[in-house]
Order: structure tokens, then sequence, then C-alpha cells
């Protein structure tokens, strides 16, 4: 940091690397860098939103194994936690080496997409090592749901299904939050700050608020989560002022 | 229609964006924040967001803005009326935007010459490959070198 700089507040980012990712017994990570998965829990989510999905699976892609048929890709999460203090402050803890990929398909087979569909052989329709998109050697958890039909098209089902991985990922949040914060892998220490004598830059990012699968939603209660967010069409898409440290906090969810 | 999923930012995306990145890491740049507009499907509603955006900028008195989206077609209304405002304002602005051939502006502007053009698709479309047509770093430090000429420029009063 510059000797004349003015902090106004920090955020530090503590990522816990996964490195070996598969089935078992229980959903459970450790810091280890171990994720097991288990699906055992999948019948009473499903039922839970059963109004609007007909069933769900989840299942470990292994880095490079993607020559497999995938359904269309609606987004891709990061596994992060608030441990300490508010949106863009305070501590976060997230997990790397492994993205929660979430996918749908409808009972009669048509993608749950608006404007093309990424449904195909995965290895063609997921461009890696993007900042958005998993690295070459990246797990990817892929979180397949099928909804009832013509729910993969409606604004509230897919508000729904994103609910549903939420849930599904706060059994690893909870777990996350405990970790013991020196034992991570990677710490990163981002600061809000004035640089006085600098060129004042404003940042202005037009984003999606078009209806179901072109939605963007803003202040979830955990980062990149669903919960306690609000739709920007909610807000009448009207302008909302963010700190840096407040966007590197996962404030933006995408509901594509 | 507007963002297909070679465009279309992720969640991931968001949380590790290469622009906030990279601004935040340029010691010549004091990063003011980061205005978030919904673009949305109505164009009276189209034009009235953005030019609220631009009007914010405005109070804000940065000395230049980056305007950027992962949507083209119909979000063009907004993000070029935005670019528009802005430049009318005397305020320099670079932006960020996917082009390529199938999604050049539907409308124009005469401030669009520091929109940096981030397509990757190698015939210019919308593949429905997820993050293809992301932005990178790289295209971050194309717009932000265009954003610095033209604040050095309207600094030294070159046309």
């Amino acid at each position: 940091m510059a000797a004349n700089d003015i902090e106004l507040r920090r955020l530090v980012i503590k990522a816990f690397h996964m490195t070996d990712v598969r089935m078992g017994d229980e959903n459970k990570i450790t810091t280890d860098g171990k994720m097991t998965i288990n699906n055992d829990c999948l019948a009473a989510l499903t039922e839970k939103y059963s109004s609007v999905i007909e069933k769900v699976d989840v299942e470990v892609i292994d880095p490079g194994d993607h020559d497999r048929h995938t359904n269309t890709i609606m987004d891709i999460i990061p596994i992060s936690v608030k441990v300490l203090g508010k949106c863009g402050e305070g501590i976060t803890h997230t997990i790397t080496g492994v993205y929660v990929m979430p996918t749908g398909v409808d009972t009669e087979g048509i993608q749950a997409h608006e404007f093309g569909s990424s449904d195909g052989n995965l290895k063609d329709m997921l461009y890696l090592n993007r900042a958005g998109t998993p690295a070459d050697d990246d797990y990817i958890i892929s979180f397949n749901i099928t909804f009832k039909k013509g729910m993969g098209q409606e604004r509230y089902a897919i508000i729904d299904a994103y609910k549903m991985v939420e849930e599904w990922m706060n059994t690893f949040r909870a777990q996350l939050k405990k970790f013991e914060g020196t034992k991570c892998t990677e710490r990163h220490e981002y600061y809000d700050k004035i640089r006085p004598g600098q060129k004042k830059v404003l940042v202005i990012k037009e984003m999606i608020a078009h209806g179901a699968m072109l939605d963007t939603w803003i202040f979830p209660d955990q980062p990149s989560g669903v919960e306690g967010g609000k739709s920007l069409i909610d807000y009448g898409c009207t302008p909302i002022m963010l700190t840096p440290n407040e966007f590197r906090d996962g404030a933006i969810k995408a509901m594509n | 229609m507007g963002v297909g999923p070679s465009t279309k930012e992720t969640s991931l995306h968001h949380f590790r964006d290469p622009l906030i990145k990279v601004l935040g890491e340029d010691e010549g740049i004091d990063l003011m924040g980061v205005l978030v507009y919904g673009s949305p499907e109505g164009n009276v509603e189209k034009i009235r967001c953005s030019r609220t955006a631009a009007v914010i900028a405005e109070c804000a008195r940065p000395d230049g803005v980056i305007v950027e989206t992962d949507g083209w077609g119909n979000l063009d209304v907004d993000y070029v009326n935005c670019v528009n405002e802005i430049g009318e304002r005397g305020i320099p602005v670079a932006g960020l935007n996917w082009s390529g051939t199938a999604g050049t502006f539907v409308v124009e502007s005469p401030y669009l010459g520091n929109v940096v053009d981030f397509n990757k698709n190698p015939e210019g479309i919308e593949s429905n490959i997820v993050g293809e047509n992301n932005y990178t770093e790289d295209d971050v430090r194309e717009c932000v070198k265009r954003l610095k000429i033209a604040m050095l420029k309207k600094e030294r009063g070159i046309k």
C-alpha cells in the first residue's frame, strides 16, 4: 500500500483448497483438503421443492474428466461463508479447487435456458480457466436439477432451484465457517481505500434484469448466496452503489 | 434478446471479477466504487436507469468512468445510452462490451471509441460455451489504458 493511502476497511478472504473430492458417507470438508459428497440428503430436499422440482442428482466430476454429457449450465458458484463482520469487511472463508455447477432440464427434456443452451458434451461447452469458470485442475460438483414439466422457464422455479442449491451448500458452509483460519491455503487482504492524488475512477456495471434465467440478485446474506438477497428487478433496476470490497465479498449472485 | 451462455457472467466471475482486481491493484487509480444497475426489458426504463447511473457519476465527480456489461442485443440500448450520457457530461469514459460479429452495437454514440470488445470466439459469435466470451485481465488492462489516455487528454486540453 502506498504511504499516503487512506484505509477505510479491510476484508480478508481465506481460501481452503480441496485436493481430494469424491462421493462418500457424508457431506463433509476438512482443512486438509478432503471433501466427500453424499446424496442421502437429496430426497428430503427434493420433497421440499417438489412443487417445481422433480429430481436432483449430484455428482463429482474429476479434473479433466469432461468428456460427458451435461444439461445446460445455469451457474458456477463458489462455496463461501461469512465468518466475521458485514459484507465487504471482516473475514470470509471460501473453498477453492472445487465449484458447484447447477444444471437444469425439465421432465420433457427441455433445457432450462432463456437465450442459448449450453447442454452438450461438457468438454465442448465449458471454457475453463476464466475468472468465472473452473481451472484445469479443479473439481466440479455437477448439481443436476430436473424441473417439473415447463418449470425450467418459470422465474419462481429458477429461484427455488437456486435456493435449493444454497440449502445444499449450507452443510458445507457451516463446517467451513468453523475452519481454523491459520490453516488456510491462501490469504488475501483487500482494502476499501482512498488514494489521494490519484485518478478517481468509477466502475458502472449493467447487469441483466429481465426475468427467468436473465436475473441478477444483490446483497445475499452469504457470499454468492440467495437467501436475504433481492433481485435488481425488485429494485426497479435503479443504480446501487457498492464499495469494491462489497463486490469482492460475493454481493452479486448471477441468477442466469 | 440479450445474453447467452458464452457472455453471461457467473457468480464465480463476480466473486473474482478481473475488472475490480486490476483496478484495485493499480496504484495510479483511486477506485471509487462499483455502481450496479439492472437492465430492464422496456425501453423507457432502460433509458431512465442508464441515465440515472450517468447522473450519479456526474455528482460523484470522477476523473473517469468504466462502463461494463455482459449483455448485448437489447442490452446495448441502455449500455450505449449510459456511455453517451457520461460522454456528453464531459467525463472521460471507457468500456468493456461483447460485440464480436454477431453482437455489434444496435445503437450508436460518438463516445463508444474507448469501448473494448472482449470477444474471444474465432467467428465472433455467441457460441453457447460457458465463459468463452467473458472478459479477462488483459481486456481490462486495455480498457484501463484507453481510459488513462482519455483522462490525460482531458487534463491537457487535447481533443
